[in-house]
């Protein structure tokens, strides 16, 4: 019920329908192998992510250092390839790190925000100055760039069948954490820990672990995001990954995801996903500055989130109607 | 019978972490012209605390009201950039360009508060909406070359740049911008101690449903909160505008993160309903001086950043336990004396 | 206390020939009640007889359906709060609402402080507020923070605010739930002192105790009319608990019962349970195999936050908690596999996920048992729970894939209830279970508890409905005070002997 609820029959002829007017406005430019590759590749670190951070939302929180954290674990990762003087086992050890450090950071906002009960999005805010610092603490404030090995470049740049890597990425993340929200027991409790945190812990379920492991999650991707960003770009910079954490969450929200927790599907926060990659496509097309993109996000968001804010008041306002009238009739 | 008041003691802690930290970068770096503890040094941290400041006297009544304004660095850059625009492309005087400023620092302020009152978008989503929104404008409307290529604009008229100088003209003296921020800590102290409008701040925070049977019209109150910090980003800007003698497009990227910081550290808790202007002057102290201190100890400008978040983090988890300690004290006292 | 003179008083509020119903239902049926200048008066009756609804229609928040509401002997109209302000009323709600960082001064004075220009005058403030603290004799400071302060003295401050708009009648819905001891004795003096000034107050509690100290009359009702009014010398316990329940119901079949008790095997042995925050002490008993524990008394005598405490929502300070033989660590999670179900008392708030549908609120404790391919839960074998829950316990709509969050509150609660009917439960608790909820789905809801107990599993049943207690229950424990105080086994029981037990009277002449 909630949600920013795009019916789910009508979300392919919206991504069609985007498709067919980009195409008719860019005719030479829009519709070209070379194009096509550059959406995708926007589409998968944008949908790598969502499928983490969509835990995060599923609970209710939300995730405001996104873009840091991925601009850190890209830093991370080229450091210790660096450290291991560009050798293929560098990659390795980058990428275990990299997700490590993902992993570690989103335990940590859990822990802080389950255990001092303190809002999430100031506990990530102030986390994703940390993660800017260290960046720039590590790479001096400099753009390092990594060009080798090829085990490297060929997370972001190599295609399999004609698509990027990164596609496949986002598949195999979406496809499990598809698997994890739709099909497991855990899954189910992330949906009912959302909903309703309270009746959850009556019925046994652990509501700390079940938020500080979401928060893991969503470090997770977002160091992957991170990593094959770095690998993309041949790069890595403080500043990798900056303006992602809005990409994100407007993927999110605009794919159904209520930021109230409870409600939200991995197809819907894909579908999202791709939806931006296009947006931003679409709007780099049609030579609008990409410093000028957050106008339309910007509105994206307040109406989405506007929209599923109206549908949470009217209903909360049936809700109190509803129990009044029992109230009245006891 | 109450022992000391849980504010008081809030407001000895803040200004405790000013004075550890002005020690110990005066043992760090020392005493005498050039180093830490110095007259030109300590009038250098008051005005690199000016701005936050002035901006975190409106995030303290946002705060307060247990709201958050992500938005207030892209407002700055808005703000400076339709006064370059005024500035390169019309004739109007200064204290027209200065007002229009002021007014678009108003209709940003009033944007947010129709979001978040009206609307009842979750604050920090609909500030971070209109975060990117703001900076997304001012690049829409930035001043360019003959190419497109976006130019910093210069502002350099003297009757305009004096606001960034200091009152006698030299480097020692007082800046303008610090009785600025005098002036608004204690025209905004006083609103919030001394008048209704004050008081519905704080019962807006601390209970809405209260305040709602009081006949205080939360909405407007929510909505009159991000319009002051408007107003109070838009002095920012000139200000900052006047001391740089140029807008640019990145004009104040620290600033969505400094006066929060500020106002945390001074005590303002997140959940609403309790700290004061002058918790947020400290705090922005507190961070200004920790800037100096970093830049001085020749240390990476970066380390700021992480220091910050971490002091951030560390306060607020401080509140959050001392908070849920005093209310049970309180209550288990209630509880035992009755009548005594 | 010298008794009231009625005939020497003027009445300051009079509510005559009030009607009112809810889609259809009389909720009240040509009441009528007064209050004097200066006086206590106490409003009784059980849970439903109409109490809250007469209130808030003299309040405005319901409109009346018929009937005339006098203030001062002049007819007057009351459409909304601000209206029942304006005549002098004020509402002392249980919600407090006071504002936490202001003092006291600021508090009684929100939204009208005295100014000079655009400023408050603080000194002013703090002076009104310090005579009205005199007037009245408060043990409160105008410029305590009220963060420092307990949860009485909040209320005195509402009582304060309520004054200083010069308010004639108080209204204090339940004042004394959640206060301490201490804290209730201090309240009650401070009304003693208001009565003696000429403040009238409508004092609506469920405990007798408090009534039988405080008022000066007491207006009783039943089933939505009056049953009596009692001048302050006819108020006796045991008589007010007769007019209360009704001679007449307790002669009837649902409120007089032989209790048979079940000496099966012990199923659940608590020894000593004893709360952090003292809300009940030492508490120990025993339920059997296949044996429905009733446990009543007035709310806020401990019982919720016992069976929470069995249950593992809230840790207990000490004591043990046995289940057949096996002494439990109490949390949600080993209760559920130890084979203890709970049914919490706010249905909304703590017992489904609104969003969720019926399948998923089902098995979301029975994800044990539910099939898994590998780590992936049988989506088949979820719906098969669902469908097999929905069967068992008729939920309306049947559709399993129907969010909860939009049922009738009876389905909802035998959403709640399902879930445990799909384990093999030793023990269940249900707290209030029956609350709004429709005749019809109450009835399915008794004979799904008995059905339960003839199968072997314990139950123990908390509510404050007390046709319920006596129609359920094999035997009954009542709680006062966090103290178990009287158990009723293999003994004739009615309803006024439970309430009277609960209400800490002795005696209770027998009904008829």
């Amino acid at each position: 019920m909630k949600g920013f609820n795009i019916s789910k029959y009508s979300k392919p002829f919206i991504l069609v329908a985007f498709v067919l007017i980009l195409t008719a406005l860019r005719p030479t430019t829009f519709p070209t192998v070379g194009n096509i590759a550059n959406v995708l590749w926007s589409v998968s670190v944008i949908g790598i992510m969502v499928c983490g951070t969509i835990f995060v939302f599923l609970v209710g929180g939300i995730d405001l250092s996104i873009a840091t954290l991925c601009g850190f674990s890209a830093v991370v990762v080229v450091e210790v390839i660096h450290f291991f003087g560009d050798t293929t086992l560098g990659v390795l050890a980058g990428v275990i790190a990299a997700i490590c450090v993902g992993a570690m950071a989103g335990c940590v906002h859990g822990f802080i925000i389950t255990t001092f009960n303190i809002p999430a999005f100031l506990v990530t805010f102030a986390s994703q100055s940390v993660f800017l610092g260290l960046s720039m603490v590590i790479t001096n404030n400099k753009i390092v760039s990594c060009t080798a090995p090829a085990a490297f470049t060929a997370i972001g740049a190599m295609k399999v069948f004609g698509f990027p890597l990164p596609i496949y990425f986002m598949l195999v993340i979406a496809i499990a954490s598809w698997y994890v929200l739709r099909k497991t027991e855990f899954g189910r409790y992330i949906y009912a820990v959302g909903g309703n945190a309270t009746a959850s812990e009556i019925s046994g379920i652990n509501v700390k672990k079940s938020t500080i492991l979401c928060y893991v999650f969503s470090g997770i991707t977002t160091a992957i995001g991170g990593i094959v960003l770095a690998s993309m770009t041949q790069q890595a910079a403080a500043a990798t990954g900056s303006g992602y954490t809005n990409d994100v969450i407007t993927a999110g929200v605009i794919g159904g995801v209520s930021l109230l927790g409870g409600v939200g599907t991995v197809p819907g926060a894909i579908f999202g996903a791709v939806l931006m990659g296009l947006l931003n496509n679409g709007l780099n097309l049609m030579s609008v500055p990409s410093t000028h993109a957050g106008l339309v996000k910007g509105l994206v968001i307040i109406i989405a989130v506007g929209f599923d804010a109206m549908q949470h008041r009217d209903q909360s306002r049936k809700r109190a109607g509803f129990r009044l009238f029992k109230k009245k009739a006891a | 019978m109450n022992g000391i008041n849980q504010n008081t003691l809030r407001r000895l802690i803040s200004i405790g972490m000013l004075a550890v930290l002005l020690v110990l970068f005066t043992i760090l770096i020392g005493a005498g012209s050039g180093k830490f503890l110095s007259q030109e040094n300590l009038i250098a941290i008051v005005r690199d605390a000016s701005v936050p400041g002035i901006i975190g006297v409106g995030i303290t009544y946002v705060i307060i009201t247990s709201g958050i304004d992500l938005s207030t660095g892209s407002a700055i850059a808005l703000v400076g950039m339709v006064m370059a625009n005024i500035y390169a492309y019309t004739l109007l005087p200064i204290p027209i360009m200065i007002l229009m400023g002021i007014l678009t620092g108003l209709a940003c302020g009033l944007v947010n508060g129709y979001i978040v009152a009206r609307m009842e978008i979750p604050e920090f989503i609909g500030t971070l909406a209109t975060m990117s929104v703001f900076r997304a404008l001012t690049y829409v409307i930035a001043i360019r070359d003959v190419n497109g290529v976006i130019k910093s604009q210069p502002m350099n008229v003297s009757q305009y740049t004096f606001l960034g100088n200091t009152i006698d003209g030299t480097p020692s003296g007082l800046p303008y911008v610090c009785i600025a921020l005098a002036l608004f800590v204690i025209v905004g102290q006083i609103v919030l101690r001394h008048t209704r409008f004050g008081t519905y701040i704080y019962a807006v925070g601390a209970n809405k449903k209260a305040a709602t049977l009081s006949g205080i019209n939360v909405e407007r109150v929510r909505m009159m909160v991000y319009v002051i910090t408007g107003f109070c980003v838009s002095i920012g800007a000139v200000f900052t505008t006047a001391r740089l003698q140029s807008a640019t497009t990145a004009l104040g990227t620290d600033f969505e993160f400094s006066p929060i910081a500020a106002a945390v550290v001074g005590g303002v808790a997140l959940s609403g309903g309790s700290g004061d202007v002058v918790g947020t002057l400290i705090g922005a102290l507190f961070m200004a001086a920790l800037e100096n201190g970093v830049r001085k100890l020749d240390m990476n400008t970066a380390f700021q950043y992480i220091i910050k978040g971490v002091i951030i983090v560390l306060v607020v988890m401080f509140d959050a336990t001392y908070k849920a300690r005093m209310d049970r004290i309180a209550k288990e006292k209630g509880a035992k004396e009755g009548l005594e | 206390m010298a008794e009231l003179n009625q005939t020497n008083l003027e009445t300051i509020l009079e509510a005559k020939g009030i009607y009112k119903s809810f889609s259809g239902v009389p909720v009240l049926q040509d009441v009528h009640f007064e209050v004097a200048k200066g006086e206590v008066h106490a409003l009784m009756g059980e849970n439903g007889a109409g109490k809250s609804t007469l209130i808030k229609i003299i309040t405005g928040v319901y409109s009346k359906d018929q009937g005339q509401i006098y203030w001062e002997g002049k007819p007057v109209e009351i459409n909304n709060y601000q209206d029942c302000q304006k005549l002098g009323v004020a509402c002392i709600y249980q919600e407090l609402s006071v504002i936490p960082p202001l003092t006291v001064a600021q508090n009684v004075f929100l939204g009208r402080e005295p100014r000079n220009g655009k400023l408050i005058d603080f000194r002013k403030m703090n002076r009104m507020t310090q005579e009205l603290i005199d007037k009245y004799e408060f043990p409160l400071k105008p410029t305590t923070i009220v963060d420092n302060l307990g949860i009485g003295q909040r209320q005195l401050i509402e009582i304060l605010k309520g004054l200083s708009q010069d308010s004639k009648l108080l209204i204090m819905d339940e004042p004394t739930a959640s206060l301490s001891g201490k804290e209730a004795e201090m309240l009650f003096k401070i009304i003693q002192t208001l009565r003696n000034q000429g403040v009238s107050i409508i004092y609506i509690s469920h405990r007798l105790e408090e009534v039988y100290m405080l008022s000066d009359r007491l207006t009783i009702l039943r089933d939505g009319k009056n049953a009596a009014l009692l001048q302050k010398h006819e108020i006796i316990p045991a008589k007010v608990i007769e007019t209360m329940i009704g001679k007449v119901v307790d002669e009837s079949s649902g409120s007089r019962k032989m209790l048979q008790s079940r000496e099966g095997e012990v199923r659940l042995d608590v020894k000593g349970l004893t709360d952090k925050s003292d809300r009940y002490r030492n508490i120990s008993f025993q339920v059997h195999r296949g044996e429905i524990l009733g446990l009543g008394g007035l709310i806020g005598a401990g019982r919720t936050e016992v069976v929470r405490a069995i249950y593992g929502v809230d840790k207990a300070q000490s004591g043990e908690v046995w289940l057949d033989g096996v002494k439990l660590n109490p949390s949600p999670r080993n209760s559920i596999n130890a084979g203890i179900g709970f049914v919490p008392e706010d249905r909304r708030n703590q017992g489904f996920i609104p969003l969720l549908s019926t399948t998923r609120n089902v098995a979301l404790t029975n994800y044990d048992i539910v099939k898994k391919n590998g780590s992936a839960v049988s989506d088949k074998d979820e719906l098969e729970m669902s469908k097999r829950a929905i069967q068992a316990i008729d939920i309306r709509p049947s559709d399993p894939n129907k969010e909860v969050g939009v049922m009738s509150g009876g389905n909802q609660q035998k959403v709640v209830l399902g879930k445990w009917l799909m384990r093999d439960l030793k023990l269940l608790i249900v707290d209030e279970p029956t609350a709004g909820i429709d005749v019809g789905a109450k009835d399915e809801i008794y004979s799904i508890l008995e059905d339960l107990a003839s199968k072997g599993v314990a139950i123990i049943v908390v509510t404050s409905d007390l046709q319920e207690l006596l129609r359920v229950s094999h035997r009954i424990l009542v709680m006062r005070k966090g103290n178990i105080v009287k158990e009723f086994k293999n003994v004739e029981v009615t309803q006024s002997k439970v309430l009277a037990a609960g209400q800490g009277v002795e005696e209770v002449e027998e009904a008829g």
